[in-house]
């Protein structure tokens, strides 16, 4: 077996046999299908019990008291007139009795901010809404009563417009427009920013666990023992690729568990009627898009490919600065260098909404520094195939040369001890013969 | 001189300090070589050199009479001086893993390992992880990890700093062993009794450069200067009338228990002894008559102050 081999496998079977690695590859998962699922829990199991509101209502001939509807979230109860606000609270003091006092001002037409809601319990943001929803509709009504016209509910209804552009992909093979794919750009977009952040995730991340081994072996001096049995170059690979094979077996144990639950335990734990019952489009679709196997799979893929390419490309950077410092303080200044780049590529990604093909995005998922955050985040807005597979050479590329330079630092850096590097050194390390 | 390693003038910089100024040196076969000097004298910038581990600026390393190459690096055993294991990793899986990093294989690493760690009475801890040894286990560990692949040439920097007096003897009777099973040994120490009990030959390096090389014996008896200790009975007067033209006297005398006389005195390297003997015997009761042979200690202090 060759050295590189050796350090891979040694690296990889340390890392996997930890706890922390078991914990976190099978909680991820299971935070990643709660957070899919929570509007749908949420919806389910948002059901409040109906509070109870006690009304005194100065309004002229109770008007706005009289037009209250009890519903699920708050029972109003009028009280007689003349019973003050003062007697009604003292009435009324716990919770109990009522949940709160509204009281509705005398002058609440000409000016509605004269309402006062007092609460013998924690406030509730449902029934607040309930409360300004119907005074707003009452005091509407009846101001609009006022002006005397005709059907000016019918007018009103009639010129109130709400558009909602569908958006398709265009697909020529498709023969009418149903057959082609719907889109949805918030959509695209949410998941785009999931799928970039899982890769900053996982550069980051890995990418500092790089830093930190060298780093540990550099102070503990296993390095000394170790770089007499291999060259410096098999150590850094050997090293780089067992921990990428360790974020590609993570990746691939959460593929499995949320295609899995997507397939047989989403269907089982949402009923497609509740699905389709869901008016708003957006958080259907979403739904729908986390149940379609082949989508996910091709994601899952995509997300492999660049999320091997992008760490080897960080990991060698990484390798190289845990190589030329003594300790992870050390390590900081270079490191803020290494995260202006990634900080960008978020920057970015969160405006990729606007224009998913703007110059800027482009370039940016192109620029191996940036692209396989960018490029991820750009893919679920479906562009073109050759974006997505020159973006991926360019970063292979660019990873031999950043290893290549990466080698020449780590060769002599982790012979260095005490002083820590500057750049000007690093620069002479790689041109050193 | 059939040597394994030869070392020739070299010479290394660091950014403004002169780490290493024409070195050279060479190790006989099936010796122990012993590399001294105090703190930042250079001694593990030449290991470093020889373990390429480090380019030197200008000078050579022969090993076996060839230029080394990095494939030789694998038959060497190295030690480094700040000892290096993985903490968290179980003791048998990493003696097993430098082990085959060093080209045995699996199962011929895990057999001689198992003899070594019967040997070094670390068995009972294959399975622990290294974090739960003590510092002389882990000492030992290094060791085993060092010399399992029976290297034809050992290099050990300070092998003794952190033994107890006991394992420093099971270490010492090791070395001893691997000598006498033909390896070439090379160790940089600053434990002069060891160089005394181990080391056929030194260098001495002192501010970047070699300063004493050779056979311990001759060192210490050039060191000597051919001074020596007579202790007798009898009148002083006749003791230094007897020697004046032979010797001469070094300091004062030195009164024993019981009578005798101690005094120090030099004897030119190109005269014989025996005529001084004869003297003596004649004019003293000559008790002994022996010579003063510096101990490395002394012989390493007065190197590197420069009063050799």
């Amino acid at each position: 077996m060759s050295k590189i081999n050796l350090i891979l496998s040694r690296e990889f079977t340390e890392r996997v046999r930890k706890k922390s690695f078991i914990i976190t590859t099978l909680l991820t998962p299971i935070l990643m299908i709660t957070l899919m699922a929570a509007p749908t829990l949420i919806m389910m199991l948002g059901k409040t019990s109906t509070k109870k509101v006690v009304v005194v209502d100065n309004s002229p001939e109770r008007f706005v008291g009289r037009q209250l509807k009890s519903g699920s979230t708050v029972e109003f109860r009028l009280l007689d007139t003349g019973i003050t606000a003062a007697e009604a609270r003292a009435q009324y003091s716990n919770a109990d009795r009522a949940y709160g006092i509204l009281i509705i001002g005398s002058d609440i037409l000409s000016n509605p901010g004269n309402l006062q809601l007092i609460l013998n319990d924690a406030s509730s943001m449902s029934v607040e809404e309930s409360i300004n929803g119907q005074i707003q509709d009452i005091l509407r009504t009846e101001r609009l009563s006022r002006y005397e016209i005709e059907n000016i509910d019918r007018i009103l209804a009639d010129a109130g417009i709400r558009v909602n552009v569908q958006t398709l992909k265009n697909n020529v093979l498709a023969t009418d427009e149903d057959s082609m794919e719907a889109t949805s750009t918030t959509m695209s977009w949410l998941l785009g920013l999931t799928l970039g952040m899982l890769l900053y995730f996982i550069l980051i991340v890995y990418g500092q666990q790089v830093l930190q081994s060298v780093i540990d072996e550099k102070q503990t001096r296993v390095l000394d023992v170790i770089i007499t049995s291999c060259t410096p170059f098999e150590l850094m690979m050997g090293k780089i690729l067992g921990i990428a094979l360790v974020a590609a077996l993570q990746i691939v144990i959460w593929a499995v568990l949320v295609i899995g639950v997507s397939s047989f335990v989403m269907p089982l734990l949402i009923d497609p009627a509740s699905v389709q019952a869901i008016s708003d489009p957006m958080m259907g679709s979403a739904i729908s898009s986390f149940t379609d196997v082949g989508f996910l799979l091709s994601l899952f893929v995509q997300l492999l490919v660049f999320a091997v390419g992008g760490f080897l490309f960080y990991a060698s950077m990484y390798a190289a600065i845990g190589s030329a410092v003594d300790t992870p303080q050390d390590a900081a200044q270079f490191n803020s260098i290494i995260m202006m780049p990634v900080i960008l590529a978020i920057i970015v990604m969160m405006n990729i909404m606007n224009d998913p093909n703007s110059g800027l995005v482009f370039w940016c998922s192109m620029i191996p520094f940036t692209s396989p955050i960018v490029m991820m985040a750009r893919i679920p807005f479906g562009i073109p195939a050759w974006q997505v597979i020159v973006s991926i050479i360019v970063l292979f590329i660019s990873f031999f040369i950043m290893t290549w330079i990466a080698a020449r630092i780590f060769r002599v850096g982790v012979f260095m001890h005490g002083k820590k590097p500057t750049w000007k050194d690093l620069a002479a390390w790689i041109k050193m013969k | 001189m059939d040597t394994v390693l030869k070392i020739e003038h070299i010479s290394k910089t660091y950014t403004g300090h002169r780490a290493l100024d024409d070195v050279s040196m060479e190790i006989p076969r099936g010796s122990i070589y012993g590399l001294l000097g105090p703190n930042g004298a250079g001694k593990t910038t030449l290991i470093r050199v020889v373990n390429r581990m480090i380019l030197p600026d200008s000078g050579k390393v022969f090993f076996e009479d060839r230029e080394i190459t990095a494939e030789d690096i694998y038959r060497i055993g190295y030690m480094p001086e700040e000892r290096g294991l993985y903490k968290k990793m179980k003791v048998g899986e990493q003696a097993i893993f430098f082990a085959r990093m060093r080209g045995l294989s699996k199962f011929e690493a895990i057999k001689r390992l198992r003899k070594w760690f019967d040997r070094m009475e670390l068995t009972e801890w294959w399975d622990r992880k290294v974090e739960d040894l003590s510092k002389g286990m882990a000492q030992k560990v290094q060791f085993i990890v060092t010399v399992a692949h029976e290297p034809k040439l050992l290099i050990f920097d300070e092998p003794f700093s952190g033994f107890d007096p006991i394992n420093t003897n099971l270490l010492k009777d090791e070395i001893l062993n691997l000598r006498d099973r033909g390896a070439t040994i090379i160790f940089s120490t600053h434990n002069m009794e060891s160089v005394e009990a181990l080391c056929d030959n030194i260098t001495l390096i002192n501010k970047s450069r070699n300063v004493l090389s050779g056979s311990v014996g001759e060192i210490r008896r050039k060191a000597g200067g051919n001074t020596f200790r007579v202790v007798f009975s009898g009148e002083y007067d006749k003791f230094t009338r007897a020697i004046s033209d032979k010797a001469e006297l070094i300091g004062e005398p030195e009164n024993l228990i019981g009578g005798y006389t101690q005094h120090k005195l030099h004897i030119k390297l190109d005269k014989d002894i025996r005529p001084v003997i004869g003297a003596l015997n004649e004019s003293v009761n000559l008790r002994s008559f022996q010579e003063i042979i510096p101990s490395m200690n002394d012989i390493f202090i007065r190197a590197v102050n420069g009063t050799l």
